[in-house]
Parts: structure tokens; sequence; C-alpha cells
């Protein structure tokens, strides 16, 4: 029979430096892994992006049948951009499957905090998102009146990169909800789709809607990108007034980050209590 | 728990023994009592705890099955914090040593359940714990796989580690724990080595007495109730006879008067542990032994 022993080991119970980050890189792995079992270049191509495009430019007739090319472009260009975010969105899908996978409760064990695996967990959607909305932009737009000249181009391409981590993090703080609340899966992320369609700018002015509507419209990173981006195509040069909207975006989705962060250390020590993290999902 | 033991946590479904690993794991508060692993309280002074726990899952859920194994357990050594060198050392140490290294490129989607079970328990090691929490994982696998995997599972008491293992196999906890304890309703109902769980099977054995003639019934069923030991003798269908013995030796003597008897489709069966519960628990009443 093995000794008992009394004495307790000696614990280190901080990681090293480092240790977050590096879990965000591992994490990413894992992102690519799924979005490599997901789609190969024929299936995106043909797929999904021809899909988005579909889309958008189902926006853009709606445009067309009102009769006007400045609506045309004000939904083509809404519709595109939108497609970007729709796909970042695509994190809190990405995420709640930790929960079916049995992987959360390893995670919740592990010394690490669980916000960094998070936080790397869905990085697939971002160049996929940004891709797709470049493509619509960029490829079919000039069919639709959207041109842009190259450096409005660079710039529009740069503030989409902008627009996908921004919305990112609120997709963050909202799968961090969900995975508390999994029956809330399905309907968080397509009422903020719609939400985002309706009152960002996509569809419809910003000013269309009441200050209060308004002031919802302001928390979706989309809003303030979206601003940016027409000011571009439009041949406003990217000064400070586009890059003051393109910065209350960065500005508004750290604010999503910390909300997503804080919100999934609470979910680690609310399911230690109530019971909610399963061995078996 | 001493350290360096195998201990088996044995019971029927919705026992407790899952709701044990997880509160030892730290993802689950106890409604009320303590638990330590190695002196650390697990309510209290969960970042300690973490350090010295590793979990194995039986199944396929707690992998990354898109993921290859290597990719898998380098994932889990960040989360240690475990990088570089260390790591990698690390990774394919455990790699080899779960002769998983031939294929710990390829997707762990494409793995056997076995192969699956192995890459568990090397993740499970990632962190080097102290404390190995296995819950049921055995459950799925192929007689030869399981035993595979219950060899490598002994050989990590000779590391000094202290395994708990969650299991409704009563050979798998004699095969390699040092002690058992049985728990239903969330209450430990004893605490026994491995050979008084041999001994229960042996002496709560079953035997099965098949063809008889409509004759044959009542005169065997007479002899057999006579034999020392037999608890119970019901025809269960036309001809065929169940015998339920509560002796050590009590199922060689019936096995013998079968045949004296000229019945000789017989055979014993082992009882499994809901039925040792009722019998031998039952007669024990709920004495706490630890």
């Amino acid at each position: 029979m093995p000794e008992r022993t009394s004495s307790r080991p000696d614990v280190s119970t901080r990681l090293p430096r480092g240790t977050a980050w590096r879990a965000v890189v591992a994490s990413t792995r894992n992102a690519w892994a799924d979005f490599a079992a997901t789609f190969t270049p024929l299936s995106w191509t043909l797929g999904w992006l021809g899909r988005i495009v579909a889309q958008v430019i189902f926006y853009a007739l709606i445009g067309s049948l009102l009769g006007s090319e400045e609506q045309v472009r004000y939904l083509y260009i809404g519709a595109a951009v939108l497609a970007t975010a729709m796909e970042t969105l695509l994190v809190v899908s990405t995420s709640t499957r930790e929960r079916y996978s049995g992987t959360l409760p390893l995670l919740v064990a592990s010394p690490s905090a669980l916000w960094p695996v998070f936080l790397g967990r869905s990085v697939q959607w971002l160049p996929s998102g940004v891709a797709t909305a470049t493509v619509a932009l960029f490829v079919i737009g000039p069919g639709f009146g959207v041109t842009f000249t190259l450096a409005d181009g660079v710039a529009t391409f740069g503030v989409l990169v902008v627009l996908a981590i921004t919305t990112y993090g609120y997709a963050f703080a909202l799968a961090a909800l969900v995975l508390r609340h999994m029956r809330l899966r399905n309907w968080a992320t397509n009422l903020s789709y719609i939400a985002m369609m309706l009152v960002s700018g996509v569809t419809v002015p910003l000013t269309f809607w009441p200050v209060w509507v308004q002031w919802i419209a302001f928390a979706f990173p989309i809003t303030h990108t979206l601003v940016a981006i027409r000011h571009l195509e439009e041949g406003v040069r990217p000064g400070l007034h586009v890059l003051g909207h393109v910065g209350t975006a960065v500005l508004v989705s750290l604010v999503w980050y910390v909300i997503g962060a804080v919100s999934l250390q609470r979910l680690a020590a609310s399911g230690r209590r109530d019971g909610s993290i399963e061995f078996a999902e | 728990m001493p350290s360096g033991e195998i201990h088996g946590l044995l019971g029927p479904n919705g026992a407790g023994k899952t709701t044990l690993c997880k509160i030892l794991s730290t993802v689950l508060l106890p409604t009320s009592g303590r638990a330590e692993i190695c002196g650390y309280d697990v309510v209290t002074e969960t970042a300690a705890v973490r350090r010295l726990i590793g979990i194995v899952f039986g199944g396929e859920r707690g992998l990354y099955t898109r993921l290859t194994a290597r990719a898998n357990l380098e994932f889990w050594a960040a989360l240690y914090g475990l990088h570089g060198a260390d790591a990698r050392r690390r990774v394919d140490a455990l790699l080899e040593r779960l002769g998983l290294e031939r294929r710990a490129d390829e997707r762990v989607e494409t793995y056997s359940r076995g192969m699956k079970q192995r890459l568990h328990l090397a993740r499970g090691l990632i962190g080097d714990p102290r404390v190995l929490i296995l819950d049921e994982p055995t459950i799925g696998m192929d007689p030869v796989a399981a035993e595979d995997f219950r060899w490598l599972v002994t050989s990590l008491r000779s590391e000094g580690r202290t395994i708990l293992v969650t299991t409704h196999d009563m050979s798998e906890a004699e095969a390699i724990c040092d002690r058992v304890t049985l728990i239903d309703n969330g209450t430990i109902l004893a605490t026994e080595r491995p050979s008084t769980l041999g001994t229960w099977i042996t002496r709560y054995a079953r035997v099965r007495a098949s063809a008889l003639a409509p004759e044959q019934v009542a005169p065997v069923v007479a002899a057999v109730s006579e034999i020392s030991g037999v608890a119970d003798v019901r025809e269960i269908s036309p001809g065929t006879l169940l015998v339920d013995t509560a002796a050590d030796g009590a199922a060689p003597a019936v096995l013998r008067r079968l045949l004296e008897l000229g019945v000789t489709d017989v055979a014993t069966t082992r009882p499994d542990l809901a039925e040792v519960y009722l019998r031998v628990i039952g007669n024990r009443g709920m004495r706490v032994d630890r």
C-alpha cells in the first residue's frame, strides 16, 4: 500500500509570462483546422463566396428597383460590408463547439484563463470575412457603380480589416454570453445580424432612426466603419473624419473585448456554482 | 487517498462518480463537505489544484478531432505554461510513450477509439500532474484496447502519481486498483481492496441451466435448493432455471449437482455491480469504511 503523505508540495500558481499569448496562438491552430475541415478553396469560392455575393447583389437589385443609382450603391456597399460582420458573427457558433465537444470543462480545469483560448478560437472568420467583402466591393462592385481610387481602395481594405477585428470583439462578448446560456445560441447571432442590418446604416441611413435606436447602433463597430467606407467610396480622403470613425469602432470594440474576457472568467466561476459545466455535454 | 495509489470509484449510473470528479477537477463546487488535492483545498486554492491534476475522459469528448495529436498536445501544453523546447520535448515524449508517434501528425478524427483514449491520457499527463482523474476511461473500448489502456494506467503508479479512476466495471477495478470505493447516491458505501470485490463476485455467482425437460424442472429445483449457499432458484422461462448463490463455493456445488442430474446446458455469470450492491451492501448496511 502506498504511503499517505500529509505535506503539501510547493506549487507555483503563476504561469510563465507570455502564456496567455501562446494560448491565443495555439488556439488559432484550432481555428484554421476547423476552417480547413469546412472548406476547400473551391468550395469556399463557389459555395460560400458565391452565396454571399449573390446576397449582396440581391440588395443592389432592390436599389435598382427603386430606380436610383445612389440607392444601388448605398445598398450594395452596405450589404458587402455587412458580409464581413456576418461572417465574424460565426464566432458564436465556433465558440460554442467547446461545449459540444466536451473540451470546456478541461479548459476550465486548466491553469490558464479561458479568454485567450476563445480569443484565438475563431480567427478563421476574420480573413474569410475580409476576403468576401473585398471581392464584393472591388471585383463585383464596379458593375453596380461602386468604384474606388487605388488609394481609397487600399484605405477601404484597411477599414475592412478593422471592421472584422472590431466586430470580432462584439462576437467574442456575445459568444461568452451564449456559452452561459446555450439556448440563446441562434437567437443571439440572428438578432445581432438583423439589428446590424437594420440600424447600422446598412440598408437605411442611421439618421432614419430615433436617437435612442442610434445609440444602440453605436454599440456595433460596423456602424462606425461603414460610415468610414462610405466616405472613402465618395472620395473623401482618409483624414481625421474617416480616422475618427475607425477610432470610434476600435474604442467600442475594446469595451466588447473586455466584456467578453470578464464574462468568460465569470462563466467559469458561475459554472462551478451551478454545475452547468458538464463533463459530457 | 494515499499518494501513489490507484483508487477505483465504483458505482452505477447516477451514483455520483462524475460529480465527485468534477468537484476534484475544480469545475463544480461541493454543496457541503471538503476535498483536498495534495493538501490544497479544491474550493479556495483552485489555482494550485489545477497545476496538480490531470483529467482524462472516456469516449469521444474532450479532444479536438480536427487537429493532429501533436497539435492537440501542443495546445494543452501552451495552456499549462509549457513552451519552446520544453513543450516539444514533453509532447514528443508523451507521443512516444503512448505509442502515437507514428501517427502524431494525422488528424485525430482518423484515429481508432483506443488511439483516441491514449491521446486522452497523453493530454491528461501534459502538465505532469501528481493526481490523475480518469472518468470512465475505457468506456466504449474493445477488450484489447481496454486492456492495453489499463496497462498504461498501472505503469503510471511507478511514477508516484495518484490516480482516481471511475468505472462501473468491477473487473476493471479489480485489474488496476489498489483499493476501490463503492458509492451510491453521493454517499460512500464501502472502501475495499479489489480482492474483496473478487470474493463478492465469486460468492454471488449466478448459474443458468437451460434446456430442461418439463418433468426435470421440479426435481432439479428441489435438489439445487438444498445446496448450502443457494439463495434462490427460479424458472425464468420454460426449461430455463436461474440459480443465485450467496456463499463461497456454492456455485461449483450447484454445477456439480446439475451435472449429476443430467443437466449439461449450464453457464455461470458474474453479477453486475447493481446486484452486488443490492446483496452485499444491503447485508452490510450503510457502514462507511475508511
